[in-house]
This record gives structure tokens, C-alpha cells and sequence, in this order.
């Protein structure tokens, strides 16, 4: 069983982990929820673990999106979503990413991606912390593999 | 000189709002006129659709100049003061009320908003553009005929989105153009008519990294405007949680600066300080983020432990020691993204950023220094909390104006109530004027040291846009 040692003092354990390489796009928010994927992402590259967060979708197999979805990022987030290559899938974390939360849609706004794109993984929470955001990666991990 | 303007601000008709003065129409243009050869900064330009309203910075108490429209709009700022050309942009997106003799192109709308100025009374539909807005290039880079890049808005980092179109007709970055609203949520449409407790929760989510700041602003226009006072309890929990928040902040640029540059050592221990600060936060308010603490629970126990506190100093002494080390962090960031004294006085950039240009060149490594030796200051100030005082009201009367020291800068909020919910509402944040001074301090900058640079402003495009 692998330890997350940056999460002080006790570290958090982890199953086996599978390979996936995450684009994150904040796409509206107040960027909380960005602020814990950072602190996720440090973790994860600071034990060599498999998940790891990638500078361009051409090379990632999830878009992972926080914060509500702004009119002027829409066609950012398709943009991002047409560039990955081959079996893709949705991850939003966050309650405005999920179903808009407090930044629900009005002249600017267009809300929560969640309520319009079937995706992948939903995990609500304002924000969710690091450890609640890879448990959610990890059990959706796990169902895959057994499908 | 400074002082004659500040005579006839104060020659104004009074409001509810202490500090600020409406002229008439004269005398905002004779204002405008002395402002060039004055020394009274500038710190926000806003409108509620009826007026127009300027925030000076002055001692001891800002003071705030208001005009109201006439039809063809109002006399523009910028002329005689840089950082007014955004505010004013934002002004016409929002309201569609122009600056005469400034530039009305838009700022927050980039062509793709349903309706024109959705704050005006009216807002009209509009079909928008369906590609968004063109680019037109600086003249430099046309001639040069150089290499056009892009940064942003999805860079796949962890912060709020933003584009900037650089030219490079060498090596080196010439031209910046940024393009703003990729982040704008219309904060002030939601805002009017709510209550302030629900107001509250949003201003809470502005922007994360300065949520205590935005929390603690909105709180004491509050207080101004409903003439209650701040009880000592919550001034000392302002105190307390800002100083986290400050130091989990700055931690965080830190981290990510040491990773740009690839100082893995750095990075780390900055990173592990950062998640002691998160826990610690979340030990004493239940949230590692610090949303909703303002104004703080009553079983809020605004004591750090002593031992965690000694830990993080130990760690803090090392991470300045790895700081200036050869081919450290400081070695390396010397001399990029210059932001001179000169530049952001003439913004009417304050903070950090501002006192690292005033000690040194003003470049990366005074900004990161500078961040360095507050985490130092806010450390020693967790461990010896100060005496708190109840902050004493000023106004009263429906209109208030609060500001508190956000980790990149004041952070200014302003608040009419009418009938106990928000009538209207203004925010004015750091980051706005950095986006400003973008093309002054990357000009000559490598494309290769635009993301070290940013980073190291603390730039929050959530903030800017609202």
C-alpha cells in the first residue's frame, strides 16, 4: 500500500493506481477547487505515482473541469475536448462544476457542465479536498476495471 | 498639488458613504485637469448606472470622487491616469456607458455575451460574434513580421483563465495584448437583491487565494454602511485569518515558481509547508480554504498550536536559506519581469509587489523575497497574536466602503443597501492593475518566462474579471 506523504502528518494511503494522464481546465470558478487539484497534483508527482496532470490535451485521456462553465471558455473546453485523442472521459469537480452551485448561468455564465454533458466522474463539494478528489479518481478507476 | 484636489473633492456634495463627494460636472473635468501634476493615486473606477465613481488613495482615509452621466457619458480618467483605461472599458461592457476622450473597446466581452451592457436598466439582445472577438497587432509586431504566440486561457495549470497574445519579432517578447472575461461570472448582477448574509457567500468565492481578504472588505463596508460596529472578536479573527491566508498563499506561488524553474527541492518543502497551513486551517475553522469565516463562529478558537507553529518557522528558515543558495530560485529568477516603482505607482499597484519594487529592482526575485519575508512576518504574528480594538464605524447611512490587505494587494469593496439587500456593489482587486502593467513588465521577456512571471505577481484573473 503506497503512502500520499505530503498530506501532513499521517499521509494518506492508496490502492494500486492505474495509469491516466488528466488536462484540467478552470473553466469559471473562484479556483478553489483548482487550488486542491494543485496540492493533489504535487502529491502524486512527488511519490511517482501513475495519475499525473498534463500541460496539453493532445497526450490526456480525462478533461477534468472546475468552476462554472463561462461563455467565454465554452468553445475553450470543446476546443480542448476535440484535441484529445482516442477513448476520452469527463471528469467535474466542484459544485459549480457539477450542477453550477453558486455561479449558476445568467449573461456570462452557462453553468454547471455536469447538468449538460454526461460525464465520468461527479464529484460535488466547494471545494472537495485532494484526498475526497482522488478517492472519487480511485473508485472510478476500480469500477472500470471490473466492466 | 495633491492636497488642492483633495480640497476640491472634498468640496463635493457629502453622501451616506464617508469619504465620498459628488461634483458637479465642472468640477470633475478641474479635477481631471490637476490630477496630471498630483500625486493622489488612483485605486478603482466604478459606476452603479447613474454615477461614475473614482477611489483616490489618501491619508488617513481614502477618498472617493463621484460624477454623475450625462447622456454622452462621462470625462475620462485615463488620460491623466494609466490604470483608469480597464476600469473604463469595464464600465462601457457593463453599462454601456462611455468615456468621453478614452477608449471604449470591450474588456470583459469578448463578443459572446447575449445581451450589451447587462447591468444597464435595459439590457439589449445581442446576436454576439460567434468567433469572438479579432485580434488587431501592434504595429511592431506587424513590421517585424515576427512569430505571433498565445498563452492561455487552458494552459493546463491550476489557475483562473486569461489570454495573452505575445509578439516576438525576436527572441524577445515585444508585444502584449491581453484579452480579458474568460473568468467573468457577473458577480455584481448576482449580488443585487440579495441579502448581505447570502452576498456574503458569494463574496466568499470571488477568488480563493484571497477569499479572507474579499471576506473581511465586504464585512467592514458592512459595517459601514449599516453604522454597527466590528466587534474586537471578529477585528482579531480578521487579523489571525488573513495572516494564514497570507502565508498559504504566498507558499503556494512559491511552490509553483520553484517547480517552473525546476528547483524540485524548493518546490517540495514549499508545497509541504502549504499543507501544514491547509490543516492548520482546517483544525481551527473545519475548512482548509478559509470560505465562510468571516464574520468567524463563536466556537472559533483562534489559537495555533505552539509546536506546529515552531515547524513551520524551522521550515521557513530553510526555505530561505534553499532561496538564495547558488543556482537557487533567487539566482535564477533575477533580473525577469521587471515591475519598477515608477510602473506601479503609476497603476496604483499596492502590496507585495508594490514594496518589492520599492526596495529592490523590482524584478521575480524581489517580488519571491518579498513574499518570503511575509510568511516570515505573518508567522511571528500567529504566535503573538495583537491586541484587537472594535473598528469604529465611519458613515452609516446605507453606504459603505471597507478595504482589507489581500496577499497580492488591498482589496476594496463597496456597498449601497437599500431596504436591507444589496442595491449595488463594487470590488476593486489587485490583479486589474497587474493585467494593466502586463505589457510593461513582459516587454523583453522570454516567452519561455511568461509563466514564472505571472506566478510571481500573484495575478488572479478571477479577480480582475468578477
Amino acid at each position: 500500500m503506497a503512502q500520499l506523504h505530503m498530506f501532513w502528518p499521517d499521509g494518506t494511503a492508496l490502492p494500486r493506481l492505474e495509469a491516466l494522464d488528466i488536462f484540467h481546465i478552470e473553466s469559471g470558478g473562484c479556483t478553489g477547487c483548482a487550488l486542491e487539484l494543485a496540492s493533489l497534483s504535487r502529491a502524486l508527482l512527488a511519490g511517482n505515482h501513475p495519475i499525473r496532470f498534463v500541460p496539453t490535451p493532445r497526450q490526456a485521456g480525462m478533461l477534468l473541469l472546475t468552476g462554472s462553465l463561462t461563455v467565454g471558455m465554452a468553445p475553450v473546453v470543446e476546443l480542448a475536448w476535440q484535441a484529445m485523442p482516442g477513448p476520452r472521459v469527463l471528469a467535474v469537480v466542484g459544485d459549480c462544476a457539477v450542477d453550477g452551485g453558486l455561479f449558476g448561468g445568467n449573461y456570462a455564465v452557462l453553468g454547471g457542465v455536469g447538468v449538460r454533458a454526461r460525464s465520468n466522474v461527479s464529484l460535488p463539494g466547494c471545494p472537495p479536498a485532494p484526498d475526497e478528489i482522488l478517492a472519487a479518481l480511485v473508485r472510478w478507476q476500480a469500477a472500470e476495471g471490473k466492466r | 498639488m495633491s492636497e488642492g484636489i483633495v480640497a476640491l473633492i472634498r468640496q463635493g456634495a457629502p453622501t451616506p458613504c464617508a469619504g465620498r463627494f459628488v461634483l458637479e460636472a465642472e468640477a470633475w473635468q478641474a479635477m481631471i485637469a490637476g490630477l496630471s501634476a498630483a500625486d493622489l493615486p488612483l485605486l478603482g473606477l466604478w459606476s452603479d448606472g447613474v454615477q461614475v465613481h473614482a477611489l483616490f488613495h489618501h491619508d488617513p482615509m481614502p477618498l472617493v470622487a463621484s460624477v454623475v452621466v450625462s447622456s454622452g457619458g462621462y470625462p475620462a480618467l485615463s488620460p491623466v491616469r494609466v490604470g483608469a483605461r480597464a476600469p473604463e472599458r469595464i464600465i462601457h461592457d457593463l453599462w454601456g456607458i462611455p468615456a468621453i476622450r478614452g477608449r471604449c473597446d470591450p474588456w470583459l466581452d469578448q463578443g459572446r455575451w447575449p445581451v450589451a451592457s447587462p447591468l444597464a436598466a435595459h439590457p439589449a439582445p445581442t446576436p454576439g460574434l460567434p468567433e469572438g472577438r479579432e485580434f488587431i497587432d501592434d504595429a511592431a509586431v506587424r513590421q517585424a513580421g515576427g512569430t505571433v504566440l498565445g498563452y492561455g486561457p487552458a494552459e493546463g495549470n491550476f489557475r483562473a483563465p486569461f489570454h495573452l497574445r505575445l509578439g516576438l519579432p525576436g527572441a524577445r517578447i515585444e508585444a502584449v495584448q491581453p484579452c480579458m472575461g474568460y473568468a467573468h461570472r457577473g458577480v455584481a448582477a448576482r449580488l443585487r437583491g440579495l441579502a448581505p448574509q447570502q452576498a456574503a457567500r458569494l463574496v466568499a468565492r470571488i477568488d480563493a487565494p484571497a477569499t479572507v481578504a474579499h471576506q473581511l472588505a465586504f464585512a467592514r463596508a458592512l459595517h459601514n454602511a449599516t453604522g454597527t460596529v466590528m466587534p474586537a472578536q471578529d477585528v482579531a479573527a480578521g487579523v489571525m485569518l488573513g495572516a494564514m491566508e497570507r502565508i498559504a498563499t504566498h507558499l503556494d506561488v512559491l511552490a509553483q515558481a520553484s517547480a517552473i524553474v525546476g528547483d524540485g527541492r524548493s518546490a517540495t518543502l514549499a508545497a509541504s509547508m502549504l499543507e501544514q497551513m491547509r490543516q492548520i486551517c482546517r483544525n481551527i475553522c473545519g475548512r482548509r480554504l478559509l470560505f465562510d469565516v468571516i464574520p468567524p463562529a463563536a466556537a472559533f478558537l483562534m489559537n495555533v498550536d505552539g509546536t506546529q507553529l515552531a515547524t513551520l518557522a524551522a521550515q521557513h528558515a530553510l526555505l530561505h536559506r534553499l532561496f538564495w543558495r547558488p543556482r537557487g530560485l533567487a539566482a535564477q529568477a533575477r533580473g525577469k519581469g521587471v515591475l519598477s516603482a515608477t510602473m506601479a505607482a503609476r497603476l496604483g499597484i499596492m502590496g507585495c509587489n508594490a514594496r518589492a519594487a520599492q526596495k529592490g529592482q523590482g524584478d521575480v526575485t524581489d517580488r519571491l523575497e518579498a513574499r518570503l519575508g511575509e510568511i516570515g512576518a505573518s508567522l511571528s504574528l500567529l504566535a503573538a497574536p495583537p491586541e484587537s480594538a472594535v473598528m469604529e464605524v465611519e458613515g452609516g447611512g446605507g453606504e459603505g466602503l471597507g478595504w482589507a490587505e489581500g496577499p497580492a494587494g488591498p482589496v476594496w469593496h463597496w456597498l449601497r443597501l437599500e431596504a436591507g439587500h444589496v442595491a449595488a456593489w463594487w470590488c476593486g482587486e489587485p490583479s486589474l492593475a497587474q493585467v494593466q502593467a502586463l505589457p510593461a513588465i513582459l516587454s523583453g521577456a522570454a516567452y519561455e518566462d511568461v509563466d514564472l512571471i505571472v506566478v510571481s505577481l500573484g495575478l488572479s484573473a478571477t479577480g480582475a474579471d468578477l
